[in-house]
């Protein structure tokens, strides 16, 4: 799978959210969620970025489970079916009348859930999207144009890693000079002091190594665009025909 | 291949002349080792030579520096990237990106060189540098050896005609370091690449020079042959300071030229009588001590003993668990299982103020102990620390580094003098044992004259143990009573220095070997061998 | 010295433009629930914006990468942005809280503005990768982000001492604050959704709505704006002089603005 061009899952998480945003429909969104979570299980690599897609699916359910109580609490009424009825509590007149509780009818339960899950669906699709692409391979597409952004980038993520080691490092320096609840301040000075020369020194490097002396910069390795690609784009592009031809 | 003619640099925050009309050439296929003590400009003369100086730094630059003919005035570096390649002092702060192969691409990347070029010179440096087995690692995951070697690939993937590297073996162990020796050495050979290498360690590196650049710190700088350099340098490897103390007429370079000169004085030398030491109390216990990082052991039943009194060296190969053993006495790592105390006191005890009085800590990059914004801050710290008599620390620190200056941040101090006010402060505490992780990195020769003295004051005068993580062999040879050798978290020799170093070839002192089979390791070792 | 108060990196006249631009289109991407006319538009919009967000301002940086930015501005950027991402998370169980702020206001501070505006995307960008936390609301962030770090770096730039205190002490709060206050109002339509009292009501009033906005602002995020706007002061004012004193040293040492200069002999 690690053959896949990385702006292929990009695509096609963008062309699904296309279908489950136009079909507007739960089932569907229900479906993409699942489908999303597939590929991820069975595709992702295994390593930090691959994480983002169960993030997603928390933030998702986060805000489904928000959209649904503050539904109930603050919605605005629609008639329908009585589920159950909750005291009416008025806050102050400040805060744009809003009222608290009321008769919770079937159709404003499933009007936000409805709402609710595509915005999840759509939140899943983008994570699904970044847990199945290498945000380094995905650096190495990004057109020369924002090469100075993108070195900057590659820096930056690769410097992190690096990061976290120089914390447990000075976290402890501090514990030899007996301070064992090293302040916040006196780790993220040191810290600060040593990834500021650590520029210096990356940027002396990047000097006597040729950057910026081209206005053209060449790929090692260009990743190129492969049948397979073609497929999973063109898979998602007749979901998207199919949503739009049969929902519209 | 490299010209300078009449050469003068000036940084623009000082008024201080750097280099002052300087003039020489450097042939191709020649090896140039750049010498001096630290601060007097060893490094901006590396820079200069691709124009790094003065165009990244900012400066006043007179004469002329030419490279294949290039003027670096007209051009920057990075339009000189195929002509000099240069490889800074810490290799792993010069990476751009974090996997081995596209680091080495990155520069000819920056230069718009086609796809299928690339992918050749990528491989061919990776077959000539030996790091075809790591081309999809992370950087970050590689030994000091293999990063240094990394460095030199992407330097060298440029084809350049020069290669320049600013002490390339000062962070790696006797064998890694050997490693990238030879490579420079056939670079030089086979590929007749002209090559200019500042560097510490003569002893490493000094068999491999043609022609020496002294740099005397005022400014001026001659350019000799090693032998005549050395005749009159200070800074000289310990087999120099051997033919001299011995008042040879010829200063050797190698070992076997020095042996040549030696023979007699290794069959008329008397045996010198070994020190036998009172050992004082014990001042680090460990018992069957060991260490597991995840599924990784990294310290498999460690048991010695330490007495004060007693200074000993750790030594072993990157990894081998030196620096966790050391983190473990001192009770920042839980240990799996076994025992370790340190004056009495469980190191899993050691807490605060407990731990600050009964050891003292430097860490490898002894920076990373401070954090105040300036040196007088520093030691005010560690006067209030300690709850003793403002302006105690900053007396100690005075008597170590005269000169220092109370108001220098702390970042701006070079690297010995850093290593001094660690040093000040953790002395300050008057810790029972004072451990130390690879303290000479960096150090000029003065800058370790002053630590050894420093340490054995400490050790002798006091009664305290020391006990120093190193892959120094000069140093250990100089100042240790004992080595214990780890390889892979075990412990696998531990004696009398003079016989541990002596029954290893890779970590036998220059002296060792001139003087092998007799038993002298150092310079005053072989003088009171020779003295009536 | 003059050197110091003197940014590292400034736009061109076309990337302010190009910036402009963007910022309008950003502000439409911020602002359109007091604007959508209806139920459909309103629909139609918050998809459009979190694809043409992300677009625009892929557009923005295409711009900005003009070979203006030297080797040490990219390095500095890198390692400046790992560390903001760094922190980013150390607020951790208190969702929100992120000490990243005062990093971004004290750099953006000495190396300028347009540096700020850059530092506060990349920042923002690099956090997400490594946290996982790239969504639609991503663009958002970073632009908000970066238009922090530009009005830090923007003003006042010769105060010193007390003064200078007092003003990023101002400049944090109201970044703090102003931070939130942007991501909720991109937050407001879709957390919400539309049928509730807090709700935008498309086609409706603006005044309604900026009231319903508000009062959502105030229930919702009360809890995370307030500690993050404090922490962000405390930080600027206990560690700022130390941090300002050690960015400053950079850049002297970085020497960005110092006259390279040629002889034939050193007079």
């Amino acid at each position: 799978m690690k053959s896949l061009h990385p702006l292929t899952w990009w695509i096609w998480s963008l062309l699904i959210v296309g279908a489950v945003v136009s079909a507007n429909s739960s089932w569907l969104a229900g479906i993409s969620i699942a489908g999303a979570t597939i590929l991820v299980w069975r595709f992702a690599a295994d390593a930090p970025w691959a994480r983002s897609f169960w993030f997603s699916l928390k933030i998702g359910a986060f805000i489904l489970i928000i959209r649904t109580l503050v539904g109930i609490l603050i919605g605005v009424p629609i008639p329908g079916t009585k589920l159950f009825e909750l005291p009416i509590l008025p806050l102050p007149s400040w805060l744009a009348g809003v009222r608290i509780g009321g008769v919770i009818t079937q159709e404003r339960l499933l009007s936000s859930i409805h709402e609710g899950l595509i915005i999840v669906a759509v939140i899943s699709l983008f994570g699904a999207a970044v847990s199945l692409t290498s945000p380094h391979k995905l650096l190495r597409v990004t057109p020369v144009v924002i090469y100075e952004f993108g070195v900057a980038t590659v820096i930056a993520t690769s410097a992190l890693p690096n990061l976290v080691q120089s914390i447990s490092r000075i976290r402890r320096a501090r514990l030899l000079r007996g301070d064992e609840n090293p302040s916040w301040r006196s780790i993220a000075l040191p810290l600060l002091e040593d990834s500021l020369s650590r520029s210096l020194e990356l940027a002396a490097a990047m000097d006597a190594r040729g950057y910026g002396v081209s206005r053209k910069r060449s790929r090692y390795r260009p990743i190129s665009w492969r049948g397979i690609d073609s497929v999973v784009v063109l898979a998602a592009f007749l979901i998207l025909s199919f949503t739009l031809a049969v929902f519209r | 291949m490299i010209n300078f003619s009449r050469v003068s640099l000036v940084y623009p925050t000082s008024t201080k002349t750097i280099l002052e009309d300087l003039s020489f050439e450097i042939a191709e296929g020649e090896m140039v080792l750049v010498i001096g003590s630290t601060g007097t400009g060893k490094s901006s003369l590396l820079r200069l030579i691709n124009g790094l100086v003065p165009h990244h730094t900012g400066g006043i630059l007179a004469g002329d520096i030419t490279v294949g003919g290039v003027s670096t005035q007209l051009v920057r570096p990075g339009e000189l990237a195929h002509l000099v390649g240069i490889v800074g002092q810490n290799p792993a702060q010069g990476f751009v990106t974090d996997i081995v192969e596209e680091e080495l691409a990155f520069g000819m990347e920056a230069l718009n060189i086609a796809p299928d070029v690339m992918r050749k010179r990528v491989e061919e440096i990776l077959d000539l540098l030996a790091l075809a087995h790591l081309r999809n690692r992370a950087i970050s995951t590689l030994s000091g050896g293999e990063q240094q070697r990394v460095a030199i690939g992407s330097a060298l993937v440029m084809n350049p005609k020069v290669l320049v590297l600013d002490e390339p073996t000062s962070a790696l162990d006797p064998i890694a370091a050997e490693e990238v020796l030879s490579i420079l050495h056939r670079l030089v050979h086979d590929l007749s690449l002209t090559v200019v290498i500042a560097e510490h360690r003569l002893e490493r590196v000094i068999g491999f020079a043609d022609r020496i650049i002294h740099i005397a710190g005022d400014g001026s700088a001659e350019i000799n042959l090693p032998e005549e350099i050395l005749k009159r340098s200070e800074i000289a490897p310990p087999i120099v300071h051997l033919a001299r103390a011995l008042g040879l007429s010829d200063v050797g370079l190698s070992v076997r030229e020095v042996r040549r000169m030696t023979e007699e004085i290794r069959a008329s030398g008397k045996d010198i009588p070994r020190e036998v030491g009172q050992l004082g109390e014990i001042a680090i216990r460990t018992n069957k001590l060991s260490l597991t990082y995840g599924e990784k052991k990294a310290l498999n039943e460690v048991s010695t003993q330490i007495h004060s009194g007693e200074i000993v060296a750790l030594m072993g190969r990157n990894g081998a668990g030196k620096s966790s053993l050391l983190t473990t006495l001192v009770g920042i790592n839980k240990l799996s299982s076994g025992s370790s105390e340190i004056n009495g006191i469980k190191s899993v005890d050691l807490k605060g103020q407990v731990r600050r009085e009964t050891v003292g800590f430097i860490p490898q990059e002894p920076s990373d102990l401070l954090y105040g914004q300036s040196v007088q801050g520093e030691c005010q710290q560690a006067d209030r620390d300690n709850q003793s008599a403002p302006g105690s620390t900053f007396a100690l620190l005075k008597r170590i580094v005269p000169s220092i200056n109370p108001e220098t941040h702390p970042r701006d101090l070079s690297e010995g003098q850093r290593l001094a006010l660690a040093l000040a402060i953790v002395i300050s505490a008057q810790p029972k044992v004072l451990i130390l992780d690879e303290p000479t990195r960096g150090l000029d020769y003065q800058s370790k004259a002053l630590l050894i003295s420093l340490l054995k004051n400490f050790a002798k005068e006091l009664n305290r143990s020391v006990l120093i993580a190193t892959h120094d062999v000069e140093l250990v040879a100089e100042l240790c009573d004992r080595v214990i050798f780890l390889a892979e978290g075990e412990v696998v020799a531990d004696g009398p220095t003079l016989d541990i170093l002596l029954s290893s070839p890779a970590f036998a002192p220059q002296v060792a070997k001139v003087m092998s089979p007799r038993p002298w390791l150092t310079v005053s070792d072989v003088m009171r061998a020779v003295a009536e | 010295m003059k050197t110091f108060t003197s940014d590292i990196y400034k736009f061109s006249r076309s990337s302010k433009i190009a910036l402009a631009l963007t910022s309008v289109f950003a502000a439409a991407g911020f602002t359109w629930p007091f604007f959508a006319s209806d139920m459909e538009s309103a629909r139609f919009a918050q998809y459009f914006f979190w694809v043409a967000m992300p677009l625009a301002f892929a557009l923005l940086l295409t711009q900005l990468s003009d070979r203006s930015l030297d080797a040490k501005s990219v390095a500095l950027l890198g390692m400046l942005a790992a560390l903001l991402a760094a922190l980013r998370p150390l607020g951790a169980g208190a969702i929100g809280i992120e000490p990243m702020w005062f990093l971004l206001i004290l750099a953006a501070r000495v190396f300028g503005s347009a540096f700020g505006f850059l530092l506060g995307a990349l920042g923002m960008l690099a956090s997400a990768l490594f946290t996982g936390g790239v969504g639609p609301w991503l663009t958002y962030q970073i632009f908000a982000a970066g238009v922090i770090g530009l009005l830090a770096g923007a003003f006042a730039k010769d105060l010193r001492g007390w003064r200078e205190q007092i003003y990023l002490l101002l400049i944090a709060i109201v970044c703090a604050l102003g931070y939130g206050l942007l991501m909720n109002l991109q937050f407001w339509p879709w957390a919400l959704g539309t049928n509730t009292q807090l709700s935008f009501i498309p086609g409706g009033d603006i005044q309604i709505n900026l009231r319903r906005f508000i009062s959502f602002h105030f229930l919702s995020s009360m809890a995370w704006d307030i500690p993050r706007a404090i922490l962000t002061s405390v930080l600027v004012v206990t560690t700022g002089p130390a941090v300002l004193a050690a960015l400053r040293r950079t850049k002297k040492r970085a020497a960005f603005l110092t006259p390279i200069e040629f002889s034939e002999r050193l007079s």
